[in-house]
């Protein structure tokens, strides 16, 4: 039996403004940034996911029209009431589910259509894979006997395509935003069945439902040669992040 | 306890700085990768900007010298003078010259016959693009070692310069495998600072010359300070996350690959010289003399002796 629970989506990360960063000639960008991201689902019960990523980003773009990039980085990620218990016999030592620091990847590309020296707008693709299964156990009690479990997060990635517009203002300041649409799965399972619990030793796909979402973002020259992109979006939760970025 | 011992030997014997893997150093003040002493300066890098006038330059090993083979008094007395008055050139005692010449043929069959064909198929396979960032990256690793020479030599700018390198080069040079500190932009140069360069600064004399197996030329003064310097670069804890054959095998590699970005420096030292071990001696001398005068503070102009000379 595979039972579909929605509501925790992996953390996509920020998009960046639609306008490469790279060089117009061609070139090479690296960014250092970390980003918040929430989601929610409601069915009766209600799941809160967070994870905070903190990620290095490598790229390349030319022409001012392309560009394609890579993060790699950790991410922890934390479930509201994963653990909580539906059955009055069964006690738990912790609601949530808490998983520290683990590698994730991320590769995107964009491409970029300027309508003049202000407007432009562009298109994105973005995917991100975490590499570690995510665990968090709980113990308790079921009726007076004593349990230990483990669940495990595994397989979690997520897929992003947008939209973006974008304006440039006086002191080069990129002010963008636009709709994105996504998509992110992954496999859950308890190691052992405990009554009361929402996960099983099955594999249990989690996903998120809500499909669409908006971001908006600004992204500044600060000084020899670094910018910072400061974003945020909304799909269930408001997420949100910013990076710092060196065009070589 | 085998394990640390072969590697500590091993880095003793690389990170000196092999003779025949010439360091390239755009002058004193800017010295390639290696934290170490290097002997060889012959000036061909891209990737460093020489933050000094041209005329701080070391010597090249093109440069004719008047040093006989087979004159050094071997009295271990000699009246080395590394603060060598004005417009003469620096000495050192060469009291063990029979073992360091063995030690030299040793080092140069080594570097012809096992060193230089490795870099040069590893040359032949991998870009200079990625060799570079490969060498940048073992030279990022060096930080710890400038960064305590900078604060031992009580230059605080130096070792700001330093963290600011490393720190830029780390978050936003992939993991140091990029330089953005040196671009024009940033200009957070590279610190040609060491531990023996300190003890220099700080007064003491290099003592006699010394020829290593594998690592090549050093003094009394740079050898002991070699274990300083095993504690104080990364790499030399490999053994503690892996294997004891790892932490080598990376020492080797960064050799390897150090030395494919400079196959031909030390063949055309070797053209040059009528006795390539007394050039090797007197370039290293010199190299090292300049850089404890240039962090003395020592005009540029006073670093330009009127030739080499050997004590007798």
């Amino acid at each position: 039996m595979t039972l579909a629970i929605h509501g925790i989506a992996a953390a996509g990360g920020p998009f960046g403004p639609p306008q490469p960063i790279a060089r117009e000639a061609g070139g090479l960008h690296t960014a250092i940034g970390y980003w918040h991201h929430e989601d929610r689902y409601k069915n009766g019960t209600e799941f809160v996911t967070r994870q905070d990523q903190v990620y290095s980003e490598a790229g390349y773009g030319a022409q001012n029209r392309w560009d394609i990039y890579a993060r790699i980085g950790v991410s922890n990620l934390k479930i509201q009431d994963a653990f909580s218990s539906t059955n009055a016999l069964t006690t738990t030592s912790n609601n949530d589910f808490d998983e520290n620091w683990k590698f994730f990847g991320t590769l995107g590309a964009k491409v970029f259509y300027p309508f003049g020296k202000t407007f432009g707008m562009g298109a994105f693709v973005q995917g991100t894979y975490s590499f570690n299964s995510l665990k968090d156990d709980v113990s308790g009690t079921n009726n007076g006997t004593p349990y230990r479990a483990v669940l495990t997060v595994q397989d979690l990635w997520d897929v992003n395509f947008g939209i973006g517009f974008q304006a440039t203002v006086p002191y080069g300041i990129r002010l963008y935003a636009g709709p994105y649409v996504y998509y992110s799965e992954g496999t859950a399972s308890l190691s052992t069945n405990v009554p009361g619990l929402q996960f099983s030793t099955t594999d249990t796909t989690i996903k998120n439902t809500t499909n669409a979402g908006g971001f908006a973002g600004i992204d500044l020259p600060l000084a020899k040669g670094f910018r910072l992109n400061v974003e945020g979006q909304y799909s269930e939760r408001l997420s949100a992040g910013g990076a710092i970025t060196y065009t070589y | 306890m085998k394990s640390f011992s072969f590697a500590v030997l091993l880095f003793a014997l690389i990170t000196v700085g092999c003779a025949h893997t010439p360091q390239v150093a755009s002058s004193p003040a800017s010295p390639a990768a290696s934290p170490q002493p290097q002997p060889i300066i012959v000036a061909s890098t891209s990737d460093e900007v020489p933050p000094k006038p041209p005329e701080a330059t070391v010597k090249s090993p093109e440069t004719p010298v008047n040093s006989e083979k087979g004159t050094v008094n071997n009295d271990t007395n000699i009246d080395y003078t590394e603060e060598s008055k004005e417009g003469e050139a620096p000495t050192i005692a060469d009291p063990i010259e029979p073992f360091n010449r063995a030690m030299f043929e040793f080092n140069d069959k080594l570097y012809f016959w096992l060193l230089k064909p490795v870099a040069q198929g590893y040359k032949a396979v991998v870009p200079e693009e990625a060799r570079v960032s490969v060498k940048n990256f073992f030279s990022n690793l060096g930080f710890p070692v400038r960064f305590v020479s900078c604060l031992l030599q009580a230059d605080i700018n130096c070792a700001a310069t330093e963290v600011g390198r490393f720190t830029v080069n780390t978050v936003w040079g992939i993991g140091g495998l990029m330089d953005p500190a040196s671009s024009k932009d940033l200009n957070l140069q590279k610190q040609d600072v060491d531990l023996g360069q300190t003890l220099g600064v700080w007064g003491v004399g290099q003592g006699f010359y010394i020829v290593w197996p594998l690592a090549g030329p050093s003094s009394v003064r740079d050898s002991v300070v070699i274990a300083g310097e095993y504690f104080l670069y990364p790499p030399s804890y490999m053994s503690e996350i892996a294997p004891w054959y790892v932490g080598p095998i990376v020492r080797s590699y960064e050799e390897v690959n150090r030395t494919s970005l400079r196959i031909g420096d030390y063949e055309a030292l070797k053209e040059a010289a009528i006795d390539p071990y007394v050039s090797l001696r007197d370039a290293y001398v010199q190299y090292r003399w300049k850089k404890i005068r240039l962090k003395k503070g020592a005009q540029i102009d006073e670093l330009a002796p009127s030739g080499m000379r050997m004590e007798r």
